[in-house]
């Protein structure tokens, strides 16, 4: 089996939780569009249904066929995306990551200061820092599309387009191109792409 | 007559509205730490402070305490949903980005 790319990201539960939902699926969905082996899912065990709880929804990508079906958890997330980026002082967001790793946040506020709150810096590469609220001031609260059920108010028209367009500057881990033909705001993605500042380790 | 009684270990019982483990002995819930969900952070203005006690007694959490002469948020607890800053009756509590402040970090290992 193949390298398994992991992404996870985190979110305030309800209000950004299908957010979220989206830059995952995006990610996977425009990987898909590139011929490779995708998986989306929300994490199992969060308590989704609470106002701001912390929630993880993940991606992987895989150049060859992803055996661990019955994995419900990203252990070694190579990219990190913080939609609620106040979750690097409340969690170890970074757990688990092996190196060359990037973190990307949703906010205004530049890298540096955000560094501030990382203890151990070891495992990343990159930080970037994109505010997604000001470039599509748009965050859906929807939860149709919560266990597979049909996404009403469509898949990545919001913030979340902006934070997969960022991710995919950063990472690498899709081409802006494929990821525009999958997000329900494809302009939304290019600027995220454009405008996110990134900062190397 | 015969009496019915249920005899529960008390240590059986859940707590008052508690559906987690029961609480630790120093009287903190362990096993929730909400503060690692806070967004915006209650900060009170001791000098508008009348010391009413609203906030104590409306906040979810139990998270502000009678500290001495003055009202305190405990940030281990603290969820910063804001329910304390729309109570207080003279608009002393301000609700700051926890970005902000360098401190109050709760970095949880393990979320639940
Ligand atoms: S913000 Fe909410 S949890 Fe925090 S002290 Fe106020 S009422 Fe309690
Ligand atoms: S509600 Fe306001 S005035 Fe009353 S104790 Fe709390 S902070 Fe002080």
């Amino acid at each position: 089996m193949g390298k398994v790319q992991e992404i996870t990201v985190w979110a305030s539960g309800v209000v950004q939780d299908k957010e979220a939902r989206d830059v995952a699926q995006c990610l996977a969905a425009a990987a898909a569009k590139e011929g490779k082996f995708i998986q989306a899912f929300d994490n199992y065990v969060d308590l989704p249904d609470r106002v701001n709880v912390p929630v993880r929804k993940y991606a992987r990508i895989s150049d060859s066929e992803i055996e661990e079906k019955y994995l419900y958890e990203n252990h070694n997330p190579e990219i990190v995306i913080l939609v609620e980026p106040t979750l690097v002082k409340g969690v170890d967001v970074l757990q688990g990551m092996k190196g060359d790793g990037c973190l990307i946040l949703n906010t205004g506020r530049s890298p540096e200061e955000i560094l501030k709150f990382i203890p151990d810096k070891t495992p990343l590469k990159k930080i970037a820092c994109v505010d997604a609220m000001k470039i599509c001031p748009k965050a859906v609260i929807d939860f149709s599309g919560s266990e597979g059920a049909v996404e009403a108010a469509g898949v990545g028209v919001g913030i979340g387009a902006v934070l997969a367009g960022a991710a995919a500057k950063v990472s690498g881990c899709v081409t802006i191109d494929s990821l525009m033909s999958e997000v329900g705001n494809p302009e939304a993605a290019k600027r995220g792409f454009d405008e996110v500042t990134i900062k190397e380790l | 007559m015969k009496s019915y009684e249920v005899k529960i270990a008390k240590e059986k019982l859940l707590p008052e509205a508690g559906i987690v483990k029961a609480p630790s002995p120093n009287g903190e819930q362990e096993s929730m730490i909400t503060g690692c969900w806070r967004v915006l952070r209650p900060v009170i203005d001791h000098e508008k402070c009348t010391m009413c006690r609203s906030c104590w007694i409306f906040c979810p959490d139990q998270a502000i305490e009678v500290k001495g002469e003055e009202m305190a948020v405990k940030l281990k607890y603290c969820k910063g949903c804001g329910i304390c800053a729309n109570v207080c009756p003279v608009g002393a509590i301000e609700r700051v980005p926890e970005l902000d402040f360098e401190g109050g970090v709760v970095r949880l290992e393990k979320l639940f």
